[in-house]
């Protein structure tokens, strides 16, 4: 059938509300992937870069564990994370983000050891990419963001898709209630619909320029959206696992959320 | 029967783990060159990606990609416009306002935008569809232009690289991919050249391109205006305007307009606007957009 | 692809086909053979100060039938470690050759068998991953309780899809509805582990069996457990749940032609 077809509008335009797509069920068939929930967030300043997610891992409407780490740190120790200094978050379907992580872990240990040197977060960011693309057509199911310092030493923060687009950003939250913590964080971090008080009236009215904020503001900022994301997402809870990367390397923060 | 012999009398363990090869991939600290994708071990994996990742057929499948999309390109006495949108959803959710939908291919041209205004030799490509696919192949052809560059010691033509990528495309066509892009450049052999490629596999060389969900608000506006003798400057203002329009009546365009202009010397940036204040300045200084108010 | 603005850069009915949403399916007629026919029904398991107590019935379904009332779904690997398997009977047995060969195998080694319960917990998951990543998935949920390399009480599930999590108490199948509220109850995640001792750890268990004997109906009234201290592993086979209590059967009312 070529493009003008005699039914061009089979495929009927995307509405919000659900619609019926009324294909027979065919065949009962495996469904390899499955939502352990949790959410991540990530935000950047002028010399760090801080990297959070909470600790609940979920199937269905059951609660797996209260403490499921899924904020990573990328090419040190296996066992104590020493000497790394980079960190990946990973949020969606666990298994995958495991394998996602176990990965890149070893192509950023694979780099030292055959160049001599540690990888840069530009060259990792790119690599973690190219992972994530060779499963293009069997996805990972994850949503990953990578945290780190680039060559400046200004704090760096990469946000990805499941199957590898990526961009560098100042902030982005990740997982079931990205939707919930997107919005604060565009508010409180690029200061979208802020406005330079007395600059103007009307349209004339200046808008705030985002610059980067200090470590204590954006370490509460990342409490804020995580308590308010637990008092109304079911799937975010429990603790909160807070990874703070600077000049002098990388520090965990371990806080409790409610456990409701 | 020797295979199945093989297969019952090694211990169970030996056939379970990764293969030799296979470790040997998943620690290759480089990308391989073969371009190997793992395809689900499904009978119909086409139709088992399509059910994972069609937002549109049904709005809750579980994997949400990323897609672009209003582009647009064209050639005039000046060299050739490239404007974008920078709007990412996944589905109904904006994944992003903030896309540089302009991606700069081969070596020469590669790295950041620069600081100063000098034009930088080499080719842009666009960005619309699935941004992954986008990206990793534009990524992919910019490693092939480089190497054309050090095998050739001359820059790749435009019709050269567009054939690539469309070689590329048709070689993947029916796996799912979706990508529509545009080359441009200006290269001694060519003048200023401009293609069109999509993940169909087609490739059209043209003077005017408008590419993704709000192309067609982009070619009422471009088409109405367009002259191949505008100025530099008549250009960039109707590129930027073009994809206003398309970001004001698309659902799926929004954000800042990223504006470049190819010359002979190579590409210059020229900037990445918000458009919400370049929307107001057009209503209000300029009369347009009359159907919007601008009480407060 | 797809060049209608309105459905831009998505497949296209005429060359993918119409969209099938059965691959989606995860419930709903099976006709594949790669479905459990045997299976096992919950594996239950608690730390406690110094070791780890996990408990299963003896019973394989097939179906609603009640099939095979003497299978041992403990399996004990190496002198410090135990598998607890749910689900298909015939890939635990499987998985059981796989960890045997591995025993042996350690077993001709100079120093012996020195993988702990956390070595054996990394490569089953790693082993049900690489499964579902082919489609050809082992249908269990294990549990593996032992010591990890730091002789700390080690416990952790994985399942056919290769998602791991750990947490002081753990249960698979109907367990994790049924047994896990009970642990919690007596156990509550905030005690330390040192606080549960080896007694209430194994009552604890044996109550649990007993809740699930009364409600889950794929469950057998015999069944083992085993406690592994550093002493060695302690198995009980062949128990019999006792002191049931029927008395909370008298009132249910409403099942089938009894409504009122």
């Amino acid at each position: 059938m070529s493009l003008m077809g005699q039914q061009p509008h089979s495929e009927a335009i995307g509405y919000s509300f659900p619609q019926s797509t009324n294909a027979p069920i065919k065949e009962h068939s495996f469904y390899p992937y499955t939502d352990n929930g949790g959410s991540t967030l990530g935000i950047t300043g002028a010399d760090f870069a801080i990297l959070a997610g909470d600790t609940r891992s979920v199937a269905g409407y059951n609660i797996n564990s209260r403490y499921a780490p899924k904020v990573f740190k990328i090419g040190g120790d296996d066992e104590t994370g020493d000497g790394a200094h980079i960190i990946l978050s990973v949020v969606g379907f666990a298994a995958d983000g495991q394998a996602l992580k176990e990965r890149l872990d070893a192509v950023v240990k694979m780099y030292k050891y055959q160049h001599g040197k540690p990888m840069s977060v530009r060259a990792c960011a790119q690599r973690l990419s190219t992972i994530l693309y060779q499963k293009r057509f069997f996805p990972y199911y994850v949503h990953a963001i990578l945290a780190g310092l680039d060559e400046e030493g200004k704090g760096a923060l990469y946000s990805y898709d499941p199957v590898g687009s990526y961009e560098r950003e100042q902030c982005r939250a990740a997982g079931s209630a990205a939707s919930l913590i997107m919005p604060f964080l565009d508010n409180q971090v690029n200061f979208k619909n802020q406005y330079i008080p007395g600059s103007g009236e009307g349209h004339a009215l200046e808008s705030k320029k985002p610059e980067p904020l200090p470590r204590e503001t954006v370490e509460q900022i990342v409490r804020d959206a995580f308590t308010s994301a637990v008092e109304r997402h079911i799937e975010v809870g429990d603790g909160l696992q807070l990874m703070v990367i600077t000049e002098k390397g990388i520090e965990e923060i371990y806080t409790p959320l409610k456990k409701d | 029967m020797d295979k199945l012999v093989a297969q019952y009398s090694r211990a169970p363990h030996q056939n379970e783990f990764y293969s030799e090869q296979e470790q040997h991939d998943l620690t290759e600290s480089l990308p391989p060159i073969s371009l190997k994708f793992n395809l689900p071990p499904v009978d119909n994996s086409r139709s088992w990606l399509r059910a994972m990742t069609d937002d549109h057929s049904n709005p809750s499948c579980p994997i949400k990609l990323a897609h672009g999309t209003t582009t647009l390109a064209f050639r005039f006495q000046g060299g050739i416009i490239v404007a974008t949108d920078s709007r990412a959803t996944a589905g109904n959710w904006i994944a992003s306002q903030t896309v540089k939908k302009v991606i700069p291919v081969s070596r020469l041209s590669r790295g950041e935008d620069k600081e100063n205004n000098a034009p930088v030799p080499g080719l842009l490509g666009t960005m619309a569809g699935g941004a992954a696919d986008c990206q990793y192949w534009l990524r992919y052809l910019s490693q092939q232009c480089t190497l054309h560059e050090i095998r050739h010691k001359r820059r790749i033509t435009v019709a050269a690289a567009s054939k690539i990528l469309a070689n590329l495309t048709y070689a993947y066509k029916g796996y799912g991919l979706s990508m529509g892009t545009m080359l441009a450049g200006m290269t001694p052999q060519e003048g200023p050249a401009l293609y069109y490629i999509d993940s169909d596999g087609t490739r059209l060389p043209g003077n005017l391109f408008c590419v993704g969900s709000g192309q067609t608000f982009a070619y009422g506006v471009l088409d109405a205006n367009y002259r191949y003798d505008l100025t530099e400057e008549e250009a960039l203002e109707l590129g930027r305007r073009s994809i206003l329009a398309a970001m004001h009546r698309d659902a799926y365009s929004g954000g800042y307009i990223n504006l470049y202009h190819v010359k002979e010397e190579g590409w210059v940036h020229h900037g990445f606007n918000d458009m919400n204040p370049l929307f107001w300045k057009t209503k209000l200084e300029k009369g347009e957009f009359s159907n919007v108010t601008s009480e407060l | 692809m797809n060049h209608y603005p309105e459905v831009w850069g998505r497949p296209r009915d005429d060359v993918y086909g119409s969209y099938n949403p059965s691959y989606l399916q995860t419930s709903g007629p099976k006709t594949h053979t790669q479905s459990p026919a045997v299976t096992g029904t919950s594996v239950i398991a608690v730390k406690f100060n110094g070791g780890v107590a996990i408990a299963a019935d003896n019973l394989a379904s097939y179906g609603s039938l009640a099939r095979f009332t003497d299978v041992k779904r403990l399996r004990i690997f190496g002198d410090s470690a135990v598998v607890g398997f749910g689900g298909d009977v015939s890939d635990m047995q499987y998985i059981d050759r796989l960890l045997e060969s591995i025993d042996i195998r350690e077993n001709y080694s100079a120093h012996g068998n020195t993988l702990n319960a956390k070595n054996l917990h990394t490569y089953l998951s790693k082993v049900f991953y690489k499964r579902r990543s082919e489609f050809n998935p082992l249908w269990n949920h294990i549990l593996v309780a032992g010591f990890d390399e730091n002789k700390n009480p080690f416990l952790s599930s994985a399942d056919l899809l290769g998602t791991t999590y750990s947490a002081p108490h753990l249960a698979t199948g109907f367990g994790a509805h049924l047994a896990i509220p009970i642990l919690r109850r007596l156990f509550p995640e905030e005690t330390p582990i040192e606080k549960i001792s080896k007694e209430e750890a194994e009552a604890a268990l044996r109550e649990c069996l007993k809740v699930l004997w009364y409600r889950d109906a794929r469950s057998l009234d015999q069944y083992s457990v085993a406690v592994i201290t550093s002493d060695g592993i302690e198995v009980k086979e062949n128990q019999q749940i006792e002191a049931q209590s029927w008395a909370f059967a008298e009132s249910i009312k409403g099942y089938g032609a009894q409504v009122n």
